[in-house]
């Protein structure tokens, strides 16, 4: 079955404000993620990434009119859960051993 | 052909523009690209960069109200912009805008998402970021897909953002989690990780702007099947994910338990074999 994509109502310009707003978003995390000390807020950075990542694949989906960007962003919350769950007993863990969240504590763990 | 600025004939506070325009500072060869980009977006993305250096947490109010102000500035400049690149790329498509939904949200996105990244008390930034996770929800209805937009609000929302507010509130170091501590309230390298990630951003936006060809997008989507008639809704996408994606699925499931049985192998408090992983246990108090 043929799409005509320029009669759609979502049209290219929409969907490039879309992209434009997920790629904002990315640099926003990824801004976060370099800069902030706080282990839980590098965490909560990434998961910024990860909505950014998702809004592209919605907007595509909604452009293709093709279930599939919806399905991965469903994989894309299975991982972003997986991770978060994760990197927070882990987070948890190493603050009872230094009773800090900086992640300059951990400066010596290397190799 | 290296003509001087200053043998343009006409109004002398133009010249500068026009030996700009027409590429007459570097001579007739264009070694690297500057004339082809696109300085408006690039002004606009610069101005978010400065925005954003200037609110990270440095424990300096006045620099917060600064960076919040050339923000603000940059997410207007970047809106007419964007209106002013949809009427000269898309001139018949133009009044078919995303409508305003779609900038309210967007805007509400945006500036919680610099509020996750920014506020230097991590309970807050939680708090901003479910904003976040609300208004991207709104997007996602806009775009139909509410099932995972209803997802979304469930999972991060109501799953994974109550974990992070616990463990906030259990790894603060003085018990009173919305008291900022030293490593929250001055950030490491801002000016770096802003370099770096606009870098990246007015790479990426350049690119979208300018450099994609018109129909470039849709022609590419010849190896992609559209399912004209059944798409959207919730049928559409469980169908596809149980006979498409199927192995895929249930390898998600296998990822979160196994993720679920680490979870609580790591953060488990004084387990017997503890000492053989070097987990280590509380220091005694």
């Amino acid at each position: 079955m043929m799409m005509t994509h320029a009669t759609s109502s979502f049209s290219d310009p929409v969907l490039v404000r879309y992209l434009a707003l997920g790629a904002v978003l990315f640099a926003i995390g990824l801004v976060g993620f370099m800069a902030r000390r706080n282990m839980i807020m590098i965490f909560l950075s990434t998961e910024i990434m990860f909505q950014g990542v998702a809004i592209n694949l919605i907007a595509f989906s909604r452009y293709y009119h093709n279930a599939d960007g919806q399905s991965f962003v469903i994989f894309l919350l299975t991982v972003a859960a997986a991770e978060a769950s994760l990197a927070l007993g882990l987070v948890v863990m190493l603050f009872r051993q230094r009773q800090t969240l900086n992640v300059d504590a951990w400066s010596d763990m290397q190799g | 052909m290296c003509r001087a600025a200053g043998t343009y004939r006409g109004k002398p506070w133009k010249a500068g523009r026009w030996a700009w325009q027409h590429g007459r500072c570097f001579g007739d060869v264009d070694y690297i690209g500057l004339r082809n980009m696109d300085y408006p977006l690039i002004i606009a993305t610069a101005c978010g960069a400065i925005a954003l250096y200037l609110m990270m947490p440095r424990g300096q109010g006045w620099l917060v109200k600064l960076g919040t102000l050339i923000g603000v500035l940059a997410l207007a400049s970047g809106l007419s912009y964007l209106t002013h690149w949809a009427s000269v790329e898309y001139p018949a498509q133009h009044a078919a805008g995303p409508g305003i939904f779609f900038y309210a949200f967007a805007l509400i996105t945006l500036a919680s998402a610099v509020g996750v990244v920014c506020h230097p008390k991590p309970l807050y930034s939680a708090l901003y970021f479910v904003l976040m996770t609300l208004a991207i929800a709104g997007l996602f209805v806009l775009l139909m897909a509410e099932f995972i937009a209803v997802v979304l609000i469930i999972i991060y929302a109501g799953a994974i953002l109550v974990t992070y507010v616990f463990v906030i509130m259990l790894a603060s170091p003085s018990g009173v989690a919305a008291a900022a501590v030293d490593y929250d309230r001055i950030s490491a390298d801002p000016l770096i990780a802003v370099l770096v990630s606009f870098l990246l951003l007015g790479t990426v936006l350049e690119t979208l702007f300018t450099h994609t060809p018109h129909g470039f997008i849709a022609a590419s989507a010849s190896g992609i099947t559209a399912h004209a008639a059944h798409w959207g809704g919730l049928a559409a996408l469980g169908k596809n994910l149980y006979s498409r994606y199927t192995l895929p699925l249930e390898l998600a499931g296998v990822l979160m338990t196994i993720s679920l049985v680490g979870a609580v192998v790591i953060a488990r408090k004084n387990a017997p074999h503890t000492h053989m992983l070097g987990l280590g246990e509380m220091p005694a108090e």
